[in-house]
């Protein structure tokens, strides 16, 4: 039965949910004891409540005899809000703390693949749902399963306190409570659970078509189609809107369902407490209104669990996420060193995607000298940027090899960013100050170290400029900045870091021709001293390197030193485009 | 705390009627409730046996029922009243979208448009669902229950009573506070919860830096730093439910005991004391329901202000005239065009004249102005000032039905919608047959493409099915303005910015013979195309700074000049 409930299925084998709940254990503990004491304590003050005041009406012969309950009815009083407060407290810091865990645990899984993250995943898509899916476990924890927890503390409270008193009636007690805390969330989750599941896929589709649309709004206006689409639009929204209904009109129906178990629940305590307490004029009467007044309270901690365990629904994809996220990697064995000069070595590569398809490297070969200046050009697709990734050791080719001083790239793990630095089309700048950013390249430089940089990638005088100098911070993904000053900042990062061997991975695309010639040639002159590989599709500056390489459908095509090639039809033609002739 | 938007709402009026009605008699059956069973207990209480109270415990039960029968009715009215105003208000949201098109897109962002089109409005669904209940049953049920009290007994009335501002004033002193301290913090806490986003759009620079093993160190470390400042926080803001929650149980705790002490002194009967104790927690339910999702409405009423600016935003005046399909000897002009986003960005006023079928090139570099000017021609701006004339008509702007009806407007990266490669072609002209878009598909030379798709023309095409290219996203534009004959006015913008360079002089052959009859405008900070271009507008920093053709150019040897010398400063110097 339980089976059934995708919820429990995804449990199973989930690995982001049930191990934090062993964590800090204690505070766990403590967070449920003072849930389930804050509605003692609720119940309690009513209970105090009801017998102070039928007792008060014997009447006693003095005030002495009810102040217990004064005093008690007192504390349950301030108690109750206290308790309250402080659970709300504990369990609140549990789950901030252990979404820290999380977010550990979310980022180690994320760095295995971290150079291809933002081709594998995309960008938007992943931290949405990334945050999306940590709100959605804290809702699990916080609104599911904590209140579970402490009902169910509750309820063993509940039984074993009437049990002691009255045997068959906490039996019957037993049943009326399980109703409300177990048979009705589970009708909730079999009947709604499909339709919420049908919910969240048109959501989803609905989501996913008006994105779609709205990004092509311009081609739907200018072709006075947008109606069309409206149309279609409103079509997808009413079989929701349907959905939504159904759903709804279950939930008033189960809470009004819920309310008469409740009934149930009262009328049989009245039943039970006069034949337990009644008809005599012994002080037992005045137990009567305690206990019939005492389960009202109650209600709050049971009434919204049909919800609580239907939202699990709501979870369950972010549960499924994350578990199908990659596990963290082991500690690597320790990595080769390798000394100055450093040669770049690609023999016979071969590479191909995991489907096999078709290879996007085939049988390259390159021999790139220490402080040699190489250009790779070729369209886009053509495999340019693998082949980067490929020499860095990021990717481990399927047939021949890259080795750095004879050892493979693949080897030396996180210690390649020793040897190889690189810049990308689009150099991340992290949303901290201007001086963190370049000390990316080497943690210990001194502000001297960095003000030199700045000035070797032509960015000392605006900086100098800027209010707050280097302690300016970086708006968010580096906003503040124009392409090719962020294209200068990466340049000063590398220059910290000081890596004898250089990627240019295609770090002008889509700047105007001049921003671009002047970018090229601050890399050529800061760089002169390294071995620099080059990856372009415009032939803008490329008279500067030592060697040019045309890759073409993942093979060498064409290669020369830029004077060899000068003659070359191709070579002029695309040199001559480029130059505006 | 009231909005006055929620008035502005269709039947809003009607249903709030009704929800009064229904919190009156819900009122009345929950005094009726309590009445019932403060009866039973005390005849109980009394020693009468279980049968004499059956009366009594029918009574309550039927009142408890009944009491929750209207909270169903009540939940309908509002369930429904909610979804039809969420619906309607979301239809009006997508027209204007759609009507106002990439300028709102712009401003506000495709992804919090969407967001707000659908999440935001089922956040204002449950507001306004969450709002009207709340509040009518707040404005109702404790009046009565208080009169109930008055009449069985004043004191307990007047202590009932006192505590209820004590409550407001408390919770707003203490919403005030944690709201002081949250602000305080705000930016801290931006800076760390933005962090764990950050280190994740940085990852690969990361790695590339050898780091990012070490910084899973300072995601867990910040993360408990945000977690710290949380709690602060928290602590405060908790505490206007803590003191909600205290003065309610508080004033049952003070109402009982005071309740007993009357009882002692024998000044009122055990009926009406147990009756003031049951309503007590009655009295204070509507309020602490409202509290309790106060914060939850803020999100909705966040978002139905949002929504509602988009809304109401004023339509641009479109003019007024009928404009004819563009011919060879109909002319442009645009006289004193100017535009600002604000004080720093913008064009300087523009002057310029071309007719016919003219290819019209616009240079610049980036920054200088050339999108901006291509939106004033497409109608996406309207401009501050300035006057175009189009087949001799004065237009204040471009924003014009019979004008986009003409024009193919072609950006940097055209959409590819997620569809079938078929209907994207014929986005334009969806009445083709099969043989023009096979046609179009060979103009634009798309054949390779469509021979690798493993349904044809039927295979889904787009972001999330399979991805194109950029050079293959410009050919389904072209297809588009192949299959489109009948409009005669095409708008490029930049659109070989992103390409390869062989890619682009592949495109440029395609495109040439397209531009054939049709007035061209064609924004590109790349120069060879200005070779193909009959009249050249130069863009410099938000100003045109020279104009001609491009022997007249080169002959005045200004900026234009420049430029080229410039961009080839690096070949010449060798």
């Amino acid at each position: 039965m339980l089976n059934k409930l995708s919820f429990f299925k995804a449990s199973q084998h989930d690995s982001w949910v049930k191990p934090f709940l062993k964590h800090y254990k204690k505070t766990l503990w403590l967070a449920i004891f003072l849930g389930v004491l804050t509605f003692i304590c609720a119940g309690g003050l009513m209970f105090t409540s009801g017998y102070l005041i039928t007792k008060s009406a014997t009447p006693p012969e003095n005030i002495l005899l009810v102040y217990v309950p004064i005093v008690l009815t007192r504390a349950f009083g301030i108690f109750r809000p206290l308790l309250h407060y402080l659970e709300r407290l504990t369990s609140h810091n549990w789950v901030f703390k252990m979404t820290s865990e999380f977010r550990r645990k979310m980022y180690d899984a994320l760095e295995r693949d971290a150079v291809f993250f933002n081709n594998k995943y995309r960008l938007g898509d992943i931290l949405g749902l990334l945050s999306e899916d940590v709100a959605h476990i804290q809702n699990l924890y916080l609104r599911t399963l904590f209140p579970y927890f402490t009902v169910c503390g509750l309820y063993v409270f509940i039984i074993v306190g009437l049990g002691v008193i009255s045997p068959l009636f906490a039996l019957w007690m037993l049943v009326l409570y399980g109703l409300l805390i177990f048979a009705l969330p589970l009708w909730s989750v079999i009947v709604n659970g499909a339709r919420q599941e049908y919910e969240k896929q048109i959501k989803n589709a609905l989501y996913l078509d008006l994105t779609d649309n709205v990004l092509g709004v311009s081609d739907w206006i200018f072709s006075e189609r947008a109606n069309d689409y409206l149309k279609r639009h409103e079509e997808n929204e009413a079989k929701l809107l349907t959905t939504q209904e159904k759903m709804r009109k279950f939930e008033r129906r189960r809470d009004l369902v819920g309310q008469f178990i409740f009934l149930a629940i009262v009328v049989s305590l009245i039943i039970w407490a006069s034949g337990r307490f009644g008809g005599t004029e012994t002080d037992s009467i005045n137990w009567i209104a305690a206990f019939v007044l005492c389960v009202f309270p109650l209600a709050d901690a049971f009434m919204p669990l049909p919800t609580a365990a239907q939202e699990t629904n709501v979870y369950l994809d972010s549960i499924k996420r994350l578990n199908a996220l990659p596990h963290p990697e082991e500690e690597r064995k320790k990595a080769p060193a390798v000394t100055a000069p450093y040669e770049l070595q690609v023999k016979d590569l071969v590479y191909a995607y995991a489907d096999g398809h078709h290879n996007v490297l085939n049988r390259i070969n390159l021999k790139i000298k220490p402080g040699e200046k190489l250009a790779i050009l070729g369209r886009s697709g053509s495999g340019k940027s693998t082949l980067a990734s490929l020499l860095r050791g990021d990717l481990a080719p399927t047939a021949g090899s890259v080795t750095l001083n004879e050892i493979k790239t693949t080897e030396f793990g996180d210690d390649i960013a020793k040897y190889i630095g690189v810049i990308h089309q689009t150099p991340y700048l992290f949303n901290t100050t201007v001086v963190n950013n370049v000390r990316i390249g080497n943690e210990a430089a001194s502000d001297e170290e960095v003000w030199d940089v700045l000035e070797r990638v032509g960015l000392k005088k605006l900086i100098k400029k800027l209010p707050q100098g280097l302690e300016t911070m970086v708006d968010e993904a580096g906003l503040r900045f124009s392409g090719g000053e962020r294209h200068r900042l990466a340049l000063a990062r590398i220059l910290l870091k000081d890596a004898p061997i250089i990627i240019l991975d295609e770090p002008t695309v889509g700047l105007d021709p001049i921003t671009e010639r002047a970018l090229v040639k601050t890399f050529m002159d800061v760089l002169q001293d390294k071995t620099l590989i080059w990856i372009t599709h415009h032939l803008q500056g490329v008279e500067h390197v030592d060697q040019i390489v045309f890759i073409e459908d993942g093979q060498i095509e064409l290669q020369g030193t830029p004077k060899q090639l000068a003659d070359n039809k191709r070579y002029q033609k695309l040199k001559q485009v480029d130059g505006g002739y | 705390m009231v909005d006055k938007l929620l008035f502005k709402l269709a039947g809003i009026r009607q249903i709030m009627v009704k929800l009064a009605g229904l919190s009156f008699l819900q009122a009345l059956l929950i005094i009726g409730q309590a009445l019932f069973l403060s009866a039973t207990l005390t005849d109980l209480w009394l020693g009468k046996p279980l049968r004499s109270q059956v009366f009594n415990i029918c009574a309550f039960s039927v009142c408890f029922i009944l009491r929750q029968g209207i909270d169903l009715i009540d939940a309908k009215l509002l369930d429904n009243y909610a979804r039809q105003s969420a619906k309607e208000m979301r239809k009006r949201l997508l027209e204007k979208i759609f009507i106002l098109g990439p300028g709102v897109v712009q401003t506000q962002g495709t992804g919090n448009l969407v967001t707000l089109t659908l999440d935001g409005i089922f956040q204002v669904e449950n507001y306004i669902k969450l709002l009207l209940s709340k509040m009518m049953s707040m404005a109702i049920v404790p009046v009565l229950i208080l009169l109930v009290t008055f009449w069985m007994d004043i004191t307990s009335g007047v202590i009932m009573l006192l505590v209820y501002p004590l409550i407001v004033l408390f919770m707003v002193i203490l919403g005030f506070a944690a709201k002081a301290k949250a602000d305080r913090q705000f930016s801290t806490f931006q800076r760390l919860s933005n962090h764990f986003i950050d280190s994740l759009r940085g990852i690969d620079t990361l790695k590339y830096f050898g780091l990012s093993k070490r910084y899973s160190k300072s995601v867990y470390r910040s993360s408990e730093n945000f977690r710290k400042t949380t709690m602060q926080t928290l602590r405060v803001a908790m505490l206007s439910t803590f003191a909600l929650d205290f003065f309610t149980t508080l004033s049952i705790a003070v109402l009982a005991v005071f309740l007993g002490l009357r009882l002692i002194d024998q000044q009122m009967s055990l009926f009406y004391g147990l009756s003031i104790l049951i309503l007590a927690p009655e009295y204070f339910l509507p309020i602490r329901n409202f509290a309790n999702d106060y914060h939850a409405t803020l999100n909705g009423k966040n978002s139905f202000h949002a929504i509602a600016k988009i809304i109401h935003a004023p339509l641009p005046q479109a003019p007024e005239v009928e404009l004819t399909s563009w011919q060879a000897t109909d002319g442009f002009k645009a006289e004193q065009i100017g535009f600002s986003y604000d004080e720093q960005n913008g064009i300087a006023p523009v002057s310029f004249a071309v007719k016919g079928y003219q290819k019209v090139g616009i240079i610049g570099m980036s920054g200088s102005g050339k999108t901006t000017l291509i939106n004033l021609l497409s109608g996406f701006y309207t401009p501050d000032s300035g006057e175009f004339t189009v087949q001799g008509h004065k237009l204040p702007n471009l924003d014009l039905a019979d004008w986009r009806k003409q024009v193919l407007y072609i950006p940097q990266s055209p959409y590819v919608f997620s569809d079938t490669l078929r209907n994207n072609i014929a986005f334009y002209t969806p009445d083709v047959s099969d043989e023009e878009i096979y046609e179009a598909i060979k103009v634009v030379g798309l054949e390779r493409l469509v021979a690798e798709l493993p349904e044809g023309l039927d295979t889904k095409i787009g972001s999330g099915k399979r991805a194109l290219s950029g050079g293959q996203a410009q050919r389904i534009a072209l297809a588009r303005a192949f299959l489109d004959k009948k409009r005669k006015v095409m708008i490029f913008d930049e659109p070989t910015a992103h390409l390869d360079i062989e890619t682009e002089l592949e495109l440029k052959e395609k495109m040439m013979p397209l531009m054939q009859d049709r007035l061209v405008f064609f924004a590109t900070h790349r120069l060879h195309w200005m070779h193909q271009m009959d009249y050249i507008l130069v863009m410099d920093e938000g100003k045109l700074v020279e104009s001609g053709t491009y022997s007249e150019l080169l002959a005045k040897n200004g900026y234009f000049c420049k430029l080229l010398s410039e961009m080839r400063g690096d070949t010449d110097a060798k």
